[in-house]
């Protein structure tokens, strides 16, 4: 079935966000280690003077982080079979889920648009380079309202479209954003920016959002699939 | 607009097809079967990945504190001294008791005594409040005397820990509320024994990740 075709290249989007924005994050130099909030200036100018190599990079990871989208529209159609007549939730979903994707999208412009004019006063460069960091980090309410949104469809569901398990992996996941906007008030340490209770604890929660997401949300497909095939089977006969 | 006894229509999509009794004609998805294992795990399954994730950052968070503090164990046992200790030791009291309460008052709605159960639940929110109370002095007392987020690697663990757990009381309170409601509506405990068990599960994280906090912020680092 073409519908079926469908939804499932739109859950497998989900780790293939992982995937292609690593790839992406790793050309262009902002993984391993990416630049902190006390790196010095002559640190984040000679970073974005690499700048094909960086452009290239982050320009994949723009494509790896729009991968989002087709997930969060699958995960849109299963909280609607979940919440039945008034899908509020799955519209909740919907609306927050795309804020956060325009949220991790423009600063990775930004960082694009830095590399652009390498060249620059140094100074604007740290300045430009600083913005683009904390849009990155700190706008996590949207996230956490998708994440408790779908973890509350879930736990409501009689049917269990998504397994129970889910619906608490997307209330920690909401939990472990809370540190972010700490980012704004240390400039190094564990709370800073680049801090592993913030750049990285997110990333690797983000990173378990959208493959576990993918990954249920695949195998309830093929679930929701079999019916189909039995049903076809006995008309046929 | 749909006729109440509209037809499906398989056109829409599932939420706009009108008729309470449309539903019915969807096959529901079967349940999803659930294994059978010996004993019981309070409240479900999933619940205890939240709560180990939850726990886990703590112990992180704790683990990266410690860490710290071996670089610098004069600033930190300075630091540790200027925290009010019998606040903290009073706190660690109340959600000792709030446990205690908690658990009465599992059994309790077990036992099918809503009334009971519901002046248990009280009593749990009202040591909720005290703690939240004597946090909110202990913080003013600390900013009034210079000591914010920023000034240095206790205060900010200090800040940063006490604070998130505070999140987790407020959160443990509404939680509460939410059993106090069904207790009040006398829901019946085999209705609600998972709702009732994760959060009581819930309360009893909350108590033992500040017994944590209590001991290494307060105690280990003022020796």
């Amino acid at each position: 079935m073409l519908t079926n075709r469908i939804l499932t290249l739109c859950a497998w989007a989900g780790p293939a966000t992982v995937v292609v924005a690593m790839i992406g994050w790793l050309i262009a130099g902002v993984l391993p280690v990416p630049l902190g909030s006390e790196s010095s200036i002559e640190a984040v100018v000679s970073f974005y003077s690499h700048d094909t190599r960086v452009i290239a990079g982050l320009v994949i990871s723009t494509i790896g982080v729009s991968l989002v989208f087709p997930l969060i529209a699958v995960i849109a159609v299963y909280m609607v079979r979940m919440e039945g007549r008034t899908p509020i939730l799955a519209f909740l979903q919907l609306i927050t889920g795309a804020a956060t994707g325009v949220c991790l999208l423009l600063p990775l412009l930004l960082m694009t648009t830095i590399a652009f004019r390498p060249d620059r006063s140094p100074e604007l460069t740290m300045t430009l380079n600083d913005i683009a960091w904390l849009l990155f980090i700190t706008p996590i309410a949207p996230f956490m309202i998708q994440n408790v949104a779908i973890g509350v469809a879930i736990l409501n569901d009689k049917r269990q479209t998504l397994p129970r398990w889910v619906g608490y992996v997307n209330f920690w996941i909401a939990f472990s954003f809370i540190p972010d906007p700490l980012a704004f008030f240390f400039h190094s340490g564990p709370f800073a920016w680049r801090g592993i209770f913030i750049f990285w604890l997110a990333l690797t929660t983000y990173s378990v959002f959208l493959i576990v997401m993918g990954l249920t949300l695949r195998k309830a497909i093929r679930e929701s699939a079999k019916p189909d095939v039995s049903a076809v089977n006995a008309a046929a006969t | 607009m749909t006729h109440p006894q509209a037809r499906v229509d398989p056109d829409l999509p599932e939420f706009l097809w009108g008729s309470e009794g449309v539903r019915d004609t969807v096959p529901p998805a079967a349940p999803r079967p659930t294994k059978a294992r010996a004993g019981h795990t309070p409240g479900e399954a999933g619940l205890w990945i939240f709560i180990l994730g939850d726990m886990t950052l703590f112990a992180a968070i704790l683990i990266v504190f410690l860490w710290d503090r071996r670089s610098d164990p004069v600033v930190f046992e300075e630091s540790a001294h200027q925290l009010i200790q019998p606040i903290g030791a009073v706190n660690t009291l109340v959600l000792v008791l709030s446990s205690y309460l908690v658990v009465r008052a599992t059994y309790a709605h077990r036992g099918g005594r809503h009334p009971q159960a519901r002046r248990l639940v009280a009593g749990a929110v009202g040591c909720a409040a005290v703690f939240a109370g004597l946090k909110a002095f202990e913080y003013y007392s600390a900013i009034s005397s210079g000591h914010t987020p920023s000034t240095g690697t206790f205060f900010t663990f200090y800040f940063v820990l006490t604070g998130l757990h505070l999140l987790h009381v407020i959160v443990g309170t509404a939680l509460l509320l939410v059993w106090q409601a069904m207790l009040k509506r006398r829901r019946s405990w085999t209705g609600s024994q998972k709702v009732a068990e994760g959060i009581a599960s819930y309360w009893h994280m909350v108590d033992l990740l500040w017994v944590a906090i209590f001991t290494l912020v307060y105690l280990v680092s003022a020796e």
